[in-house]
């Protein structure tokens, strides 16, 4: 065996070994992301109410949780096609693939509840519904609404 | 027959063993029925006093051009599970078109009158023909039964033009 022909092999080895842990990873990413609980590819969850710009006399008031072509069902039961509602209040998306926390930013509805009365101290605010499945981690592909910024007075 | 009359062998020692397990059958069985019926008849899933359904849309009065409507379900003091998931103070929503309510103690009825939304939806796409129609939410256990109390929204009625 010549010596080019020796480091042709190697290299090929290498090669092979590359695409080979290439699949495994990639393998390892798509498990991952089938472990989240899937959601039908139209489902829409929307804020019925406030809407996006609205300025609110009160701190304390109802927010309304709109979503279609999808179903509710309490946390801790799963059931096809349906999850519960998650507010974001003044915060970003969290992990898509983790459970959504739980603190005064995101405020979890797993009992199946469709509305909610929340407070608010005067200003500007941030609001958003994320669906989470029965361990509250976002399904795939992700439900969530349009983010909206409301005013308190 | 005869046999278990004379229980005192050992013989029939066996077929009197059976003879009362036959009976401690009949009766648990009757004691099953007599236990599961009131419950059937009651229509008994317990739920929160201050539950109430409404709709958010439409309105009472509201004309539809077209007859094609989204129904919003609105539920307060309570939640949403799909039908045949039982937990606490949940249920899952139904719609009556043109219809009165059904019995309050029985399983509602499924038909064009009686729309169930078993997945646990908030909201539906309906279409209606031209004339005045009555539209009416009922909450119901996951056995499709009304709570006790009731949970039902106010009749509604609707004009497509």
């Amino acid at each position: 065996m010549t010596a080019s022909l020796r480091k042709l092999l190697s290299a090929s080895w290498l090669c092979t070994a590359a695409i080979s842990l290439a699949a495994v990873l990639a393998t390892a990413t798509t498990v991952q992301a089938d472990d989240r609980s899937s959601a039908p590819a139209d489902a829409v969850v929307y804020i019925g109410w406030p809407n996006d710009g609205e300025v609110i006399n009160r701190r304390k008031f109802r927010v309304w949780f709109g979503l279609r072509n999808m179903g509710v069902v309490p946390a801790g039961t799963a059931f096809r096609d349906a999850g519960h509602h998650h507010l974001l209040i003044d915060t970003d998306l969290p992990e898509a693939d983790e459970e959504i926390p739980a603190d005064k930013h995101h405020r979890h509805f797993g009992a199946g509840q469709t509305e909610a009365v929340i407070e608010l101290e005067p200003g500007v605010h941030t609001l958003q519904l994320l669906m989470g499945d029965h361990n509250h981690v976002p399904h795939n592909p992700p439900v969530v609404s349009k983010k909206i910024t409301i005013t308190v007075k | 027959m005869f046999r278990f009359l004379f229980p005192g062998s050992s013989d029939n020692a066996d077929h009197q063993s059976v003879f009362d397990l036959k009976r401690l059958c009949s009766l648990t069985l009757l004691g099953a029925l007599v236990a599961v019926v009131p419950v059937t008849h009651a229509g008994d899933t317990p739920i929160t006093d201050d539950a109430l359904v409404y709709f958010i849309w439409p309105k009472d009065g509201a004309v539809i051009k077209g007859g094609k409507v989204w129904v919003r379900f609105g539920l307060r003091n309570a939640g949403i599970a799909p039908a045949g998931i039982d937990r606490e103070n949940t249920g899952h929503h139904h719609l009556l078109i043109d219809t009165e309510l059904p019995p309050l103690d029985e399983e509602i009825p499924a038909d064009r009158n009686h729309i169930h939304f078993g997945k646990g939806q908030s909201e539906a796409r309906i279409e209606l023909g031209p004339g005045k129609h009555t539209l009416q939410l009922l909450f119901a256990d996951h056995l499709h039964v009304p709570h006790n109390p009731v949970v039902k929204s106010k009749q509604i009625t609707i004009t497509v033009p």
